[in-house]
């Protein structure tokens, strides 16, 4: 099952040192009355109001982040929250309402047809929700398309087609159509279809929803072993926190069509914007995500004696130590300067401290009822 | 990538993508050379037999002589014969009776009755604008002196809609309720809708002579497909979890059907009602021929005497009767956009002050009557047939009126229509007539214009392609040829049957005119659908275009397709051509509408998964949209030929030629039935011949569930 997603490389390599992916107060309003739309938002009015007074939707507002070559930026958010909204922004294949995005330093907003045609052909490549496969062609062709679609030879896109394919999984069923394979089997096909002319920047709309766990795990580490390789730029949206914990360098957690938080998954973790986001943050393995150094106490006096730990190791790697006796340990930072302890205490604090606030949820939500 | 994958990874997908090419050139090859064969077999048959010229006339079997020996036959026995006092006679009378009934109450109503009467279905169906379009609708029938006439075509067409109505929708349930019975009944459906409306004529005249209960007989066999098919496709697809539920609250099947299934099932049987009308209207108009009456027959009249104005004034009695009718079930069945009851003025007018102030004193008014009407209803609540009734105040308020008017009038003494509103647009056409003849035919002296237009199709397409299918062709090569086509759509089956349908187009005699009335239909294909796909591809493309064009070709469909000629011939004169022409019309809408359709119908994300991968817009079109709208575009082909093949038949009766002309003339006059049945039966042929060939055609294009 494991494979590599990487070939020979066909189109230009770019190695320019510009931010990849810049996006810039990206609004999209859907609806006939933009106008009016425009001058509520402009004035401050909320997402409803602005249906209510002009029935236009707001699907997402102000959006303003920017993704690293090699980065992958996860987007989280209830369903209806303009996560697949944004994405297509970022193409354009939904025109923004208004704001800029940048490919390299380049607003696309300002390229023609053909140039911005070049850039998806070129640069850009995605996955969509609902697959968005072609169903008279066979599962090659689907792959193969982009390429096609760049003008290579049959011969050569077939290989490559052919490669991708095995990477997903998928080597013998290239000759069958899309409505033959299972749900799962089509969203690898979409996924080959993507990897296939080895974009620098590739948007990925819950790429593996319908993955079963096995084949999910599979790609991921696929995902991740691509990204250690060949460093590319991802924005990645996803309905699984624990994935998105495991992929996302940073996560964006979007409501209504905006951004409340965008931070690594230890912020997202260990300090939740509001309670929104940390009914996200809920379920997740906190102890594989917060690192020592967030919870240490600065150093005052002696450092603790024993083995001291680094900055930025996991609680998951030394509950074992801190369980074992009742000792603080000492943290150092790279260079190896000790710069603070932690200690049993503050760890149960941290953790009692949140399964606190869940139960209180919980006894808040039984009132209710 | 791990350590361990196999080396010979590359080498084995150089393999498979060997052999997937030579796979992908043998297909191509294949069928490239299929088509060489045949057109090389078609050929050397052609050289081969290039003596044997058309079907040869000897060896046609003298049907039209047996025809008429039956003719002779009934005429005698029509008073003697079992069959004929026992069953044809007591239908005959019947129907007759009540067209009779029907036509004398409505010409006994008042003029203004009638108009309030067709705007109160109106308003209740659409809303008040429609309402006071419906009254000038009716008030036109009046206006330019075909009150009888237009009034008489009512009476027809609601007779003749209420029997299609009182068979179709017990056989439809019965359909949906019978699996067996719907196997049964499902060829039978398909054969009377593939055959143009024409056909249905003769064997009527057969058997019931020439008069108006033949015609009704005829449109009640033509009109009744929709409404059977509909019927059975609204209760079938009513869930069938609904339907559990019923019967898990032990509902016996006649409850389920009365209370769940057929409820559900309305939309869909209005839908089929309103087909029927309009398919009836169609037939109605044509009637004329064998003495229906009415407006058709007006138009009839002054197309045969070439006053076109005054064929073109009644035939737009019939596009308004034929609106009214599309329209007013259209809305019952709750299919088109209800608009609001009150509105006068178009919605963008609603800022203004006055116009809000005169609805809102409209709505006041309603209220008032509203209130009458419910207070004039009470009593009806508890009278058993009345309580529907009862919760419709408006009705009541409505209905009530009428009846007083009509009494109050009646007892003054019956008012005809004032001749003072009378006018008459008809010379004013004749005139523009002359101007066309005089003016474009020739644009300012250049040989270009409508002329040279009819000229030139005549010239390098009509003309040559029948000369070339029957003279030019050897007759086996014809047959060859169609075998070939069939063979390769539908395999040995097919192939046999094409083979049967064009030697029997030659035995019965027919070969000549069936030729030429296939070179007509092709020649209107190919201009129906040169034009009509790319219509359909920018309307699919452009919201606005789409908006744009879409009233014409509600207009273009809802017009009769007899009714159509008349424009035709203003602009083209008579003969092929016009035929040709409105053929294009009136088949125009199909391939315009399937195509759109199609291409709308493809899923967004494929289109956008396209576009993502940088596909220019005529990419797009090629390699995902039109692709996958292949199915649709294609049964909007198969469309526009039935519908084409239908329109080159009627025109047959403005100088078209072929076919048709040979059944008109046998149904005008009686020495000529027999030779007139066999021209309707080889239109038949005809029309089973294409109807096959592109059902197998489409077949090929459908996606199999679950793989090519
Ligand atoms: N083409 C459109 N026209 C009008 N409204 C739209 C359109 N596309 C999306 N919307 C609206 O925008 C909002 C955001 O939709 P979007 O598809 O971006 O949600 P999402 O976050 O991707 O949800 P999910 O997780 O269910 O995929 C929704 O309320 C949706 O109704
Ligand atoms: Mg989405």
């Amino acid at each position: 099952m494991k494979g590599e997603f990487g070939g020979h490389y066909i189109g230009p390599v770019v190695t320019t040192e510009q931010t990849p992916l810049e996006c810039h107060e990206v609004t999209k309003v859907f609806g006939d009355n933009l106008a009016a739309a425009r001058t509520l938002l402009a004035g401050g009015c909320d997402r409803q109001k602005v249906l209510d007074q002009t029935g236009c939707l707001v699907a997402v507002r102000d959006a303003t982040f920017s993704v690293e070559r090699g980065e992958t930026f996860v987007v989280m958010g209830l369903s209806g929250s303009g996560k697949s909204t944004l994405i297509r922004c970022l193409s354009r294949l939904i025109e923004p309402t208004s704001g800029t995005v940048k490919i390299d330093g380049t607003p696309i907003g300002d390229l023609d047809d053909q140039e911005l045609r070049e850039l998806r052909r070129q640069r850009l490549s995605m996955v969509f929700q609902h697959f968005g496969l072609f169903p008279h062609r066979r599962v090659i062709d689907n792959v193969a398309f982009g390429l096609e679609i760049q003008g290579a030879a049959k011969a050569d896109r077939y290989e490559r087609a052919l490669e991708v394919l095995s990477v997903v999984g998928l080597g013998d069923w290239a000759d069958h159509f899309p409505q033959q394979l299972s749900g799962g089997m089509q969203q690898r096909v979409g996924l080959a279809r993507a990897l296939c002319v080895e974009p620098e920047i590739l948007f990925f709309d819950e790429p593996f929803s319908a993955l079963d766990p096995l084949i999910r795990r599979d790609m991921q580490e696929e995902l991740l072993s691509l990204q250690a390789r060949m460093r590319r730029t991802l924005v990645f949206i996803t309905h699984d926190f624990h994935e998105a914990l495991k992929l996302g360098d940073r996560i964006a957690i979007m409501k209504d069509g905006e951004f409340v938080q965008v931070g690594t998954p230890e912020q997202i973790v260990s300090a939740p914007a509001d309670d929104y986001v940390r009914e996200f943050a809920e379920d997740a393995p906190k102890t594989k995500v917060i690192t020592v150094g967030s919870v240490m106490q600065p150093l005052d006096g002696e450092a603790p004696p024993g083995e001291p730990v680094g900055l930025d190791a996991v609680l998951e790697d030394v509950l074992p130590r801190l369980l074992a006796n009742s000792e603080a340990l000492g943290v150092v930072d790279d260079q190896g300067n000790v710069v603070g302890a932690v200690d049993r205490a503050r760890v149960a604090d941290l953790l009692g401290e949140s399964s606190r606030a869940s139960a209180a949820r919980a006894g808040r939500g039984a009132e209710r009822r | 990538m791990t350590a361990e994958a196999p080396a010979t990874e590359p080498s084995r997908i150089a393999g498979a993508v060997e052999t997937r090419l030579a796979l992908d050139r043998r297909r191509r090859t294949r069928s490239g050379s299929e088509l060489v064969v045949g057109l090389a077999l078609v050929v050397a048959a052609q050289l081969a037999l290039s003596a044997v010229g058309g079907f040869p006339e000897s060896w046609a079997v003298p049907l039209a002589d047996w025809i008429d020996e039956a003719r002779r036959w009934v005429i005698n026995n029509q008073t003697t014969h079992w069959s004929f006092s026992l069953v044809f006679n007591p239908i005959s009378d019947s129907i007759d009776w009540g067209l009779r009934t029907v036509e004398r109450f409505l010409l006994w109503l008042p003029w203004y009755v009638v108009a309030a009467a067709g705007a109160m279905v109106a308003t209740s169906a659409l809303g008040m604008r429609a309402g006071l379009l419906a009254a000038a609708g009716v008030l036109y029938f009046g206006a330019i002196g075909l009150w009888e006439e237009s009034l008489q075509t009512v009476a027809l067409m609601t007779v003749a809609v209420g029997i299609s109505v009182a068979i179709g929708v017990p056989v439809g349930i019965a359909s949906a309720r019978y699996d067996r019975f719907q196997r049964n009944v499902r060829p039978l459906l398909d054969a009377m809708q593939t055959l143009p409306a024409f056909v249905y004529l003769i064997p009527v005249v057969l058997l019931f002579g020439v008069a108006r209960v033949p015609a009704i007989i005829a449109t009640v066999i033509y009109a009744l497909p929709p409404v059977i098919r509909l019927t059975d496709l609204g209760i079938r697809t009513v869930s069938p979890a609904t339907v559990e539920a019923a019967e898990m609250f032990g509902a016996t099947p006649r409850q389920t059907l009365r209370k769940v299934q057929f409820p559900l099932a309305l939309p869909s049987v209005l839908t089929g009602i309103n087909q029927t009308i309009m398919m009836a209207l169609s037939i109605v108009v044509i009637a004329a021929l064998i003495g229906a009456g009415g407006l058709g027959q007006v138009v009839l009249e002054s197309l045969r005497r070439l006053f076109v104005g005054r064929a073109l004034e009644a035939g737009l009695a019939i596009v308004v009767l034929a609106m009214l009718m599309d329209r007013v079930t259209h809305g019952a069945a709750g299919l088109g956009t209800r608009r609001r009851r009150l509105r006068l003025m178009p919605d963008s007018l609603e800022r203004l002050g006055f116009v809000r102030a005169i609805e809102g004193a409209l709505g006041s008014v309603d209220r008032a009557l509203c209130a009458l009407g419910a207070v004039l209803a009470r009593p009806m609540r508890h009278a058993p047939g009345l309580a529907p009734l009862a919760r419709r105040p408006r009705w009541v308020l409505g209905l009530l009126a009428l009846v007083v008017t009509t009494v109050v009038s009646a007892v003054l003494g019956r008012p005809e229509f004032p001749s003072a509103f009378t006018f008459s647009f008809a010379s004013a056409m004749d005139w523009l007539v002359d101007w066309v003849r005089d003016n474009l035919y020739e644009i300012g002296g250049t040989r270009f214009g409508t002329g040279w237009f009819s000229d030139s199709i005549t010239i390098y397409a009509v003309t040559p392609l029948r000369e070339l299918f029957s003279t030019d062709l050897a007759w086996p090569v014809v047959v060859l040829a169609v075998a070939l086509a069939g063979w390769r759509l539908g395999g040995v089956p097919l192939a046999m049957f094409c083979t049967a349908c064009v030697a029997g187009l030659g035995f019965l005699g027919m070969w000549t005119l069936s030729m030429d009335t296939l070179a007509q239909v092709i020649v209107a294909v190919v201009m129906a659908i040169i034009c009509g796909i790319p219509l359909g591809v920018l309307a699919a493309r452009s919201d606005r275009f789409e908006r744009m064009i879409k009233p014409v070709l509600d207009f273009l469909q809802t017009i009769p397709s007899f009714v159509l000629l008349v424009p035709v011939i203003i602009m083209f004169n008579v003969g092929r051509i016009p035929g040709i022409i409105a053929s294009v019309l009136y088949a125009l809408p199909a391939a315009t509408r399937l195509t759109n359709l199609g291409i709308r119908q493809v899923e967004g994300e494929a289109t956008e998964a396209s576009r993502a991968f940088g596909a220019t817009r005529g990419q797009t079109l090629r390699k995902v949209q039109l692709p996958l709208a292949a199915p649709s575009i294609i049964a909007g082909i198969n469309q526009t030929v039935m519908l084409v093949l239908a329109m080159v038949v009627i025109a047959g009766l403005v100088g078209g030629g072929g076919l048709g002309l040979e059944t008109v003339k046998g149904l005008r006059r009686t020495d000529s039935v027999g030779s007139g049945f066999v021209a309707g039966l080889a239109i038949v042929l005809l029309a089973m011949l294409l109807d096959r060939l592109l059902q197998a055609w489409t077949r090929r294009f459908t996606p199999v569930e679950g793989g090519p």
